[in-house]
This record gives C-alpha cells, sequence and structure tokens, in this order.
C-alpha cells in the first residue's frame, strides 16, 4: 500500500466538519500498467469465504438516473460518470461533478475501496485518523465504531479520514447525523462517500474564499489552507496538482459550456435531502 | 432447423453473455438490439446519445429488416454524435489516411467474409498507410500489431513485397469485429481506435460501421464463422486461466472494490471496471476490453444462431447461406434440407 501524503494537520478542520482530505492517491486494489499490481494475479481462489459486507447500500447509478451530459469528461472511468453527475444534480452545485472526478483521480485513482491506513508504513494516515477522532470526539456527538474510525486512516473515492467521514453531517444534524452508527468501512460504498463529499464541499463553498476551482482542492486537502498565507508552498502545490490532474484527465476546467466559472452552494437542498437522494436509508443494523 | 454451433468449437462460456432471440419476433429484435447497442455505448460512454438517437426511430416499424436497420443506424449516429464532443486524437492527414484504409478494408471485408479481423498488405492500400506528420516525416496510419496477443499468436510475415515509406515491415491488421478495441496487443481500458477523430474527419465512425454490418444478419452470414470462432478460442485459451482465479460474485457476499468473476462478464463489486484488469502471459487486458470482446463475441455467435432457426421464413437468408463458402453452415442447410 502506498502511503499518502498528509498536508496538513487536523487542526482547523473541526469549524468546517465532516472530512479530513489527503492528496496522496490512496492504494488501489487495481490498476492497469505502472500502477499497483493488478487485479488477478493473486486474487483469492474462487468460493473465497469473504464475510458479508457491512452496510451494502444500492448499486451505482448508471445513465439512466441522470440527466446531466455525460460526454466531456476526458478519461474519467465512464462506469463511475453518472455518480459524479447525480452528485452535482444531488447537492445542486452546478458543474461539481467534474470537479469531484479530478479529485477523486488523485483521492483514490477512482478505486472505491482505496485505504491508506491498513499498510505496514501507514502509521501516518493512522496517526492522523487518531488525533481527527481524539481532538474531536467531545465536542461531536459518539461514534459507535470511534476506536476503529480512530485506527482506520482514510479512504474511498474521495480519500476521507475516518472520523470526519463518519462525523458528516453533525453540524446541521447534530445527534441526527446519518453515519454516526456506521463503522467506517463505509467509506468504501461510492454513494456513502459521494455523500460526505457534497457536504464537505458545500461546507467549503459556504464558509471559505473559494476564489477558483483550484482553492476547491486546496480546502479539500486543509481548509486551514485556505485561512492561511496564499503565496505558501504547501497551498501553492496542491493547486498545481489539481490543475495538473485535470489535464492529465483530460477535463476541461475553462469549458463554461460544463463548469462555471465559480461554483455556488447557494442551492444546496440541505444534508438530509443530499442523504436521501445518494444513499437512501442505511441498512437497519446501520440506522 | 437447427442452430447446433459446435462445429465451430466449444462455445459453452458464450451461451450465458449474451441471450438468444427469436429472428421473427420484432419484439425479441427490438430488445436484443437495444441490449446489443447498450453493451457497446455503455463502455464507450455514448449512452445518452444512444438512447436520444433510439427516441427518433420510429416504432411503428414491425418489420424486423426496417428494424434491425434502424437499430444499426441509431447506434452509428449516437457513436458519431458522441465523437464529436470528443478532442482530435489524430492530425487531418492521419485521419484522412485512416478513413481511406478503413474504407477500403471494409469492403475488402464483406467481399471476403473475413471482417472480423482484417489483414492487408500495406503496399496496397490508401497511401500505403502512410501518413506526413508534423515535420513532414511519413509515419504509420495504424499500429503495427504483429505480436502474439489476445487474438492471436502474431502476425509475423510475409513482409510487404514492396518497401514502405513509413516503415511497415508486417501486414496491417485489424480486429474490426471488436472495434474500437482493434489490436490484439493493446486491450487497455482506453481502446485505440477511439482516438481515431478529427474535427473534419472521422475514421472511427467507419469502423463502426463495419462493428454494425457485423450485427446485421446478412452481414454475419457473410462473415467467416469459423474466423471468429478462431479468434475467440484464441481469447479464451489466453483468459481462461485469468479470469478462473478469480473470486465468483455471489449475491450479499460481495466486498466494494473487488474484481470478481460474473455470468461470464468481469464486474467490480460497487466500483468502476474501467481501473481493473488482468495480467497475463499476453500482457495487461482490461476489463472493459474483456466484457465488450466477450459479449461481441457471444452476440455474434447468438445471431448466427437466431438466423439458423429463423432461416425457412427469411429465402433472401437462406441464398445468402446457401452461397457461403463456410462448410459449417452448408452442413446446417444440408441438415434441414433448406439448401437452395
Amino acid at each position: 500500500m502506498k502511503i499518502s501524503t498528509a498536508i496538513a494537520g487536523a487542526a482547523g478542520v473541526v469549524g468546517i466538519a465532516g472530512l479530513l482530505l489527503y492528496s496522496g492517491r490512496a492504494s488501489a486494489s487495481s490498476s492497469p500498467p505502472g500502477g499497483a499490481p493488478p487485479l488477478g494475479g493473486d486474487t483469492p481462489p474462487p468460493g473465497g469465504d469473504t464475510p458479508p459486507p457491512v452496510g451494502e447500500l444500492a448499486p451505482l447509478p448508471t445513465a439512466a438516473d441522470v440527466s446531466g451530459n455525460l460526454t466531456k469528461w476526458g478519461e474519467t472511468p465512464t462506469d463511475l460518470r453518472p455518480l459524479f453527475v447525480l452528485m452535482e444534480e444531488t447537492s445542486k452545485i452546478a458543474g461539481s461533478a467534474r470537479i469531484f472526478a479530478v479529485i477523486a483521480s488523485r483521492e483514490s485513482k477512482f478505486d472505491v475501496a482505496a485505504h491508506n491506513g491498513d499498510g505496514e508504513h501507514e502509521a501516518a494516515e493512522r496517526a492522523a485518523s487518531r488525533r481527527a477522532y481524539d481532538n474531536n470526539k467531545g465536542r461531536n456527538p459518539a461514534l459507535r465504531h470511534g476506536e476503529a474510525a480512530a485506527d482506520f486512516g482514510s479512504g474511498g473515492l474521495f480519500g476521507a479520514l475516518a472520523p470526519y467521514f463518519l462525523w458528516t453531517g453533525v453540524l446541521e444534524l447534530k445527534s441526527k447525523a446519518p453515519l454516526l452508527n456506521a463503522p467506517p468501512e463505509l467509506m468504501f460504498q461510492p454513494r456513502a462517500a459521494a455523500f460526505a463529499a457534497c457536504v464537505y464541499l458545500q461546507r467549503l463553498l459556504a464558509h471559505y474564499r473559494i476564489d477558483d476551482h483550484a482553492d476547491i482542492k486546496a480546502g479539500w486537502a486543509s481548509p486551514s489552507l485556505l485561512t492561511g498565507d496564499r503565496s505558501a508552498k504547501t497551498y501553492l502545490d496542491v493547486r498545481a496538482r489539481f490543475l495538473a490532474d485535470a489535464q492529465a484527465l483530460g477535463v476541461d476546467l475553462r469549458d463554461p459550456t460544463t463548469i462555471p466559472i465559480k461554483l455556488s452552494a447557494s442551492a444546496w437542498p440541505g444534508v438530509s435531502a443530499v442523504f436521501s437522494k445518494l444513499v437512501g436509508a442505511l441498512p437497519q443494523e446501520l440506522g | 432447423m437447427t442452430a447446433d454451433l459446435t462445429c465451430y468449437g466449444d462455445l459453452t462460456p458464450l451461451h450465458g453473455v449474451v441471450g438468444d432471440f427469436d429472428l421473427r419476433s420484432p419484439m425479441d429484435v427490438h430488445t436484443w438490439y437495444h441490449d446489443q447497442w447498450r453493451s457497446i455505448a455503455d463502455p464507450l460512454g455514448f449512452t445518452q446519445a444512444h438512447e436520444a438517437e433510439l427516441s427518433r426511430v420510429s416504432a411503428s416499424s414491425i418489420d424486423v429488416n426496417t428494424r434491425i436497420r434502424a437499430s444499426n443506424t441509431a447506434g452509428i449516429n449516437a457513436f458519431a454524435r458522441a465523437l464529436r464532443d470528443r478532442d482530435d486524437g489524430v492530425t487531418a492527414a492521419h485521419a484522412r489516411v485512416q478513413e481511406g484504409v478503413l474504407r477500403q478494408l471494409l469492403v475488402d471485408g464483406q467481399t471476403s467474409g473475413q471482417l472480423w479481423r482484417v489483414t492487408a498488405d500495406p503496399m496496397t492500400v490508401t497511401a500505403g498507410a502512410c501518413y506526413p506528420d508534423a515535420d513532414g516525416q511519413l509515419s504509420r496510419a495504424f499500429y503495427p500489431d504483429p505480436s502474439p496477443g489476445y487474438f492471436g499468436d502474431g502476425w509475423r510475415g510475409p513482409p510487404p513485397p514492396a518497401e514502405s515509406a513509413c516503415g511497415w515491415t508486417t501486414p496491417l491488421t485489424l480486429h474490426l469485429g471488436t472495434f474500437p478495441w482493434v489490436y490484439s496487443t493493446r486491450l487497455e481500458s482506453s481502446p485505440a481506435a477511439l482516438r481515431w477523430t478529427h474535427s473534419t474527419l472521422q475514421p472511427a465512425i467507419v469502423g463502426m460501421t463495419a462493428l454494425a454490418h457485423l450485427l446485421e444478419p446478412a452481414g454475419n452470414l457473410r462473415q467467416d464463422a469459423s474466423q471468429v470462432a478462431a479468434i475467440y478460442q484464441h481469447f479464451r485459451a489466453q483468459t481462461e486461466p485469468l479470469i478462473l482465479r478469480l473470486p465468483q460474485w455471489q449475491v450479499g457476499r460481495a466486498q466494494a472494490g473487488t474484481l470478481y468473476s460474473r455470468a461470464g462478464r468481469l464486474h467490480v463489486h460497487q466500483g468502476s471496471t474501467q481501473i481493473a484488469g488482468l495480467m497475463g502471459p499476453r500482457g495487461w487486458i482490461s476489463a472493459p476490453a474483456y466484457n465488450y470482446c466477450v459479449t461481441r463475441f457471444a452476440a455474434f455467435f447468438a445471431l448466427r444462431r437466431a438466423i439458423l432457426r429463423a432461416l425457412p421464413a427469411f429465402p433472401e437468408l437462406r441464398q445468402l447461406a446457401a452461397s457461403s463458402p463456410d462448410p459449417c453452415l452448408h452442413a446446417q442447410l444440408k441438415e434441414a434440407r433448406l439448401a437452395v
């Protein structure tokens, strides 16, 4: 497993709640040549007795589930485009779909089960999630799987840090936030990861100075980058990586037909509505 | 009429991939062709354009031939529409040569019954399959694909009899039956032939036209099925050992992000197949490429079975079958006493 690069500490994250996201690539469980070892090489034989998954959600949306344009996405996987569009249509943040795609390309290489924290050399990720949990458990509602989240690290399509993922929505819903009883592995379900990412983006747009699309990625790494010195190397590096990621993916950030010059969360329908449309009801054991 | 295709070898792994249908039933035809074009459009990213094109197709045409033509036209038009949203993948000069060569290969393949895999001496096609690059140097218009791959053991010879101006030393070989995955050694998730596009010329549309031709009953019958079977058997021999190492997808047991074997295809549970694949002795084969190719093989033989079952109702197809050089087809006609 590769170690993702933590570019900011947990300080300042509580104010925005939700997620702390890291800008390194999470480990991918399958990838083309040049990436991690491909699946098929060392996969378990048929009939492997794997435990049942926790919290199985609805499958990925398809083209029939969305109305947004599924072309002009560069090399974004065609089978994930409907999810990104559904995120945009649900959050009512016009233009966000392709921004989510660019973010996912770096955070997970589009691997829904990307996990930074389960590898021998990923102590930094586990330390970050532990710090996030210990620093915030006193002021946030209790997590049923808090200790597991603290030791989990980060992961999922958008590279969420486990405690913040599970606390998604607490600022708006308090103890009614929907993921408080869920295990951190739920972030591997793309609809759950998408929900958390939408909430996080909304809070960035609503509460921070976002001058352009690259600033979103800076805030994704850590909101403190948006409140600190904007000539700082880390801030500039994150922005540069984001722009390079968009170019590599083939997403044109300057195409006004797909992405407005500035994103706006003014039509945000609320955490509950977004959860309801993206995730639906959680399985009973998690509800 | 029998629809036994054992003459072409063991095709049983394909049976569950694409369902059978009744070519005499307009509703069956409508559903089957819709599913086939969805299986093409989904991985290539033109599902929405396809649905939009389909909405223009008159639902009132009940004649199956009309319906099939309309389905295929809608598919090609949708593909063309989606290509317009893509950036240029090749220069105008490159596209011009590609389009000329592809048109020629399309005609030759239809005539010879070897359209699934077309092989030509580059010196005999448009511009010797060479185009001038930005520096004026001549380059090959297609990837030379002579090495052993997933569709065959390679095509080393014979070398072109005359010296190529752009360095061709092997035949030009394209697998149009699995367009846009046309190269035996390049089965990455983003197919090479999707880049055969330019704002003024779209060679890729000629490739898609070849694919659509194989989806027509007459085009299917004209195609030498033994060529398709041989390529499929090679593909199967190369991929089956890799597939057998994968866990089987099971309801309620699957883990998000894990690659499974599911109903003859590769499946990433709750995730993207486009980042998954298999590494074998013949190199990397992406999951979308595997799924697409196996579906195209399955569709070809499902259509062939449907044609054979329906031959008594279609004299023109019966005549076409009788004039085919395919000995298996003759045996089937003889058995059914339908020889013309």
